[in-house]
């Protein structure tokens, strides 16, 4: 019998939220254990082992040892797969990118001496793609849980999965939602990557883009929006520092 | 027919209702509040009922073809399972305004006319609607400018509020057996159907926007203003993000995508709205995108509700509901602004220029979305992305096919994808495909093994019309993976029995190396048959593969023809190969005296459900699966987003 492919799941910078929505897929766990062998996964269990095939990456990379130890990662895995904001864009870790990472300490921990200490021995926040090559992303703040069965699924079975590469609107709309537009919000939806089902949006908050603008913020069409709606590209650039701080290009394929 | 009308007090109306919703036997639905804007939902009192309102979110059109449908469910297991999963809830809708009526009945000509969709059909047999006169208008509705605010046809039942009762118009059986089984109604007087025509005079004054130009003259302007500079105007400030066409309710175009479960043992086929704004709505699995810049998807959205439907069907696809102005954020997808915009111009140009009307056989009606079951007989490598696939249908029928026809092989779980049929047509259940790693589906394929089994649909599109070809010298140029169709034509016009209805056969083949050379075989056969004339080129060769034959592209071939024994003018050429190997073919062609009504083509686009309905295969006003993939050239010439 072919033998299950084996998961270990780690985290980086981050809340440990994305790793949640795994262990919260409740009794579907057991369908999951049955298609793979979950090897590492410290969030839920204690068991580790340093071989695997597929790891499943959470947070951000903001130190030398981070990235040393992804790149340990990377090389034992014939796939990563880059989970939640954090891994696939950054997200909300790269809003200190703003400021220099030694402004960011002294804001932080004050007169506290930190010099030689490679746990506080931080650079700009990288993305893992920003380290090593991913092979697949599974977007969001936190992740889709139904996108987490999706990718595994396909993973499973040999194939590309689909993530959308459209805005959250068609999904918005597909819910019959009252645009945030209209109820006087500012919306990232028209564009942020779908895949969420409009979840925000449907739960009456705005999208806030977590999944990863695919459209640049400084292009004609949002400039049109914004004028017609009388926001300052101000409001715009202060929306997009929440989960897509510096992010030159939207790439399509991510 | 007299239509019957009815009075019903508002009082009574209610109770009419309250008695459906509490028979159990129907879903009701009917027009709510939802905050300050309406929507279509299931209704638990007639209190909920706004009958006034004056649009709703989406359009009934949700309730017919779902935003998300699953068509079937398979079994992983199993090796060939597929159950179709219609639902068939019998419904009332409340509150249906005319423009969406009308809507309905525009979709009714795409799903119901040829190869019925199953599902579609069944839900509009399910479901009884009673519409409602419109009473409040809203900010960019224009539905009075194109005489879609009332409506004669269409509905069950129609209310028309006329201030102490509403009058009831009885539209079908349907509806007049409901009125007999639940209601308290009168007959209407003289006075009320008075009252029915001042009620809907009153509205009128409410239209903000009004169009400046008729139905009629729509096909022509956009015509005229093909090239406008307006599209990309507008384009440069469009979000790509097919809002306008969710909400509108004259599009139907959808995907389908196939899910499995966590346990890898089943899964299901859903189809899914889907919208030709979005940027990968043409792409195909090799990654090339046939309608890519936005201005084109721009134009493309307007150019099918006013001129490509029109010419299909005879009526514009727009119902002035006003949704798509609403719901665009950068405000350009509004089609009153746009035509009053361009209403300056308009032509004398053909409005056909971009459709091809079809001589088409009626098509099959039926089941056109389950696959049937098949198995695969033998796998024939001819390079590692490269594989023959001979199929047997498990029904042991013959596919029934023509040459240039193409199939929709399914693998469950992974897709469906097509794939032109290589075979000539015959009495025997085999036939043959080739199948090119390129996607999900593909590669799946080729990881099979002889008796495993998939699911075909078809033959689907329309193939050669090879009786036309009798008589001919027919010449044969084929470039790359162009070979697998033509390979069904050339076999078919050689075999023994058709051999002598037509003249001199000329084959011409060019692949870019000689690893990606498909049916060898064949080739050597037919160079060997007398009076064939079969020529073979390779792009280029490296020093290290075998290849003895001529190098260089598919065009130095032609001057290997005779042209002066050949009769050009009853010559019939048939080209198939990549999009960028038609122009250059066709100029040799034109240059050795072939008329343009003398070539046919074969292209290809993303075909998905095959049958004309999900929208992606679109050139222009055709769907390739239907009026192609076999194209006449002199009639294929004048579609700009053809080549």
């Amino acid at each position: 019998m072919k033998q299950k492919p084996r998961v270990a799941v780690f985290d980086f910078a981050d809340c440990e939220g994305c790793e949640l929505e795994i262990a919260d897929l409740e009794e579907e766990v057991l369908d999951l254990i049955e298609i793979v062998d979950i090897v590492s996964f410290r969030e839920v269990m204690k068991e580790h082992s340093d071989t695997y095939d597929i790891a499943i990456v959470e947070g951000s990379i903001m130190r030398p040892m981070d990235e040393k130890r992804l790149r340990n990662i990377r090389s034992r895995s014939k796939i990563l797969i880059a989970l939640g904001a954090c891994a696939t864009i950054g997200g909300i870790n790269k809003i200190r990118n703003q400021w220099m990472p030694d402004e960011v300490k002294k804001e932080v921990y004050g007169t506290a001496d930190l010099k030689g200490n490679e746990l506080f021995d931080v650079f700009q926040t990288k993305a893992l793609n920003e380290v090593v090559p991913v092979d697949y992303y599974i977007h969001g703040c936190p992740i889709d849980r139904d996108e987490f069965k999706s990718v595994i699924t396909a993973i499973a079975l040999g194939k590309k999965p689909d993530i959308p590469r459209y805005p959250v609107c068609v999904e918005c709309k597909k819910n019959e939602n009252i645009c945030q537009f209209e109820l006087g919000n500012f919306c990232l939806g028209p564009i942020t990557r779908a895949g969420c089902k409009a979840i925000c949006p449907t739960h009456n908050s705005p999208c806030e883009g977590c999944r990863g603008l695919i459209k640049k913020a400084d292009t004609e069409c949002v400039k049109e929006v914004l004028e017609r709606y009388k926001l300052s590209y101000e409001d715009i650039r202060r929306r997009c520092t929440m989960y897509n701080y510096g992010r030159k290009e939207c790439s399509y394929d991510e | 027919m007299k239509q019957l009308v009815k009075t019903i007090t508002k009082k009574d109306f209610s109770t009419f209702v309250n008695t459906l919703i509490k028979d159990g036997s129907y879903d009701v639905v009917g027009v709510q509040a939802k905050g300050k804007r309406y929507v279509f939902d299931t209704v638990s009192s007639a209190q909920e009922l706004r009958l006034d309102y004056d649009v709703t979110i989406l359009p009934p059109k949700k309730y017919f073809l779902p935003q998300y449908e699953m068509l079937l469910k398979f079994s992983l297991q199993k090796p060939f399972e597929g159950k179709e999963t219609i639902t068939d809830v019998p419904r009332i809708i409340i509150g249906v305004h005319p423009y969406d009526i009308i809507a309905l009945e525009q979709t009714d000509r795409h799903y119901l006319d040829q190869q019925q969709d199953s599902f579609y059909k069944k839900r509009r047999e399910n479901t009884i609607i009673i519409g409602v006169d419109i009473q409040n208008v809203s900010e960019r509705s224009f539905a009075a400018s194109m005489k879609t605010n009332t409506t004669e046809s269409g509905f069950d039942l129609l209310l028309t509020d006329i201030g102490n009762c509403y009058a009831v118009t009885i539209g079908s059986e349907k509806g007049d057996k409901l009125l007999k089984k639940y209601a308290t109604v009168k007959d209407a007087s003289s006075t009320d159907l008075n009252k029915i025509k001042t009620a809907r005079n009153a509205v009128l004054k409410k239209y903000k926007q009004k169009i400046k130009i008729e139905k009629k003259d729509w096909s022509p302007l956009l015509v005229a203003n093909y090239d406008h500079a307006i599209w990309e105007e507008h384009a440069d400030v469009c979000m790509e993000c097919s809002s306008c066409t969710m909400v509108c309710p004259t599009c139907f175009c959808y995907d389908v995508k196939d899910e499995v479960s966590l346990n890898l043992k089943q899964g299901n086929r859903t189809r899914t709205w889907d919208g030709c704004m979005l940027k990968d709505f043409t792409k195909v699995g090799s990654g090339e995108v046939f309608r890519d810049e936005v201005k084109e998807r721009y134009r493309h959205r307007f150019f099918r509700k006013g001129n490509y439907l029109p010419e299909r069907y005879g009526f514009v696809a727009c119902v002035g509901c006003g949704r798509c102005g609403s719901a665009c954020l950068p405000d350009i997808a509004d089609p009153c602004n746009l035509i009053n915009e361009l209403a300056h111009f308009t032509s004398e140009d053909d409005t056909g220029r971009y459709f091809i009307k079809e001589e088409n056989e009626v098509l099959e009606k039926g089941i056109i979305h389950v696959p049937r079951s098949a198995t695969i007989k033998k796998i024939t490598p001819f390079n590692e992305l490269d594989s023959l696939f001979e199929i047997e249908l498990d029904d042991k029928k013959p596919l029934g096919h023509k040459p240039g026809q193409f199939v929709e092989v399914s693998v469950f779980g992974y897709g469906e994808a097509p794939f032109g049929i290589s075979t000539p047509p015959g009495n025997t259940p085999l036939f043959e495909i080739m199948v090119r790693q390129v996607g999900n589906v593909t590669k799946k394929l080729c990881s099979l093994q002889p008796g495993d089994k998939i699911g075909i649909r078809g033959p689907l599109g329309n193939g050669f019309n090879v009786k036309s070809f009798e008589g001919k010298t027919l010449l044969f140029t084929s470039g790359g993976t162009g070979m697998v169709p033509m390979r069904s034509l050339i076999n078919h016009v050689l075999d023994p029995k058709e051999r002598n209805k037509f003249k001199d056969v000329i084959i011409l083949y060019g692949a870019k190396r000689p690893k990606e050379i498909t049916f060898m075989d064949d080739v050597d056969r037919w160079k060997k048959i007398p009076d064939v004339q079969c020529e073979i080129t390779v792009d280029r060769c490296e020093p290290s593969e075998c290849w003895g034959g001529c190098t260089g592209l598919i065009t130095t071939l032609f001057p290997k023809i005779q042209a002066d024994k050949l009769d050009s003018k009853n010559t019939i050429a048939v080209v198939i190969g990549p999009p960028v190997m038609y122009k250059f073919v066709i100029k040799c062609l034109q240059t050795l005296g072939v008329p343009d009504d003398n070539i046919y083509v074969s292209l290809e686009r993303r075909m998905k459900c095959g049958v004309a309905k999900c929208g992606h295969c679109q050139i222009n006003g055709i769907y390739v699966c239907k009026e192609g993939p076999v194209f006449n050239y002199g009639t294929l010439k004048q579609l700009p987003e053809a080549f």
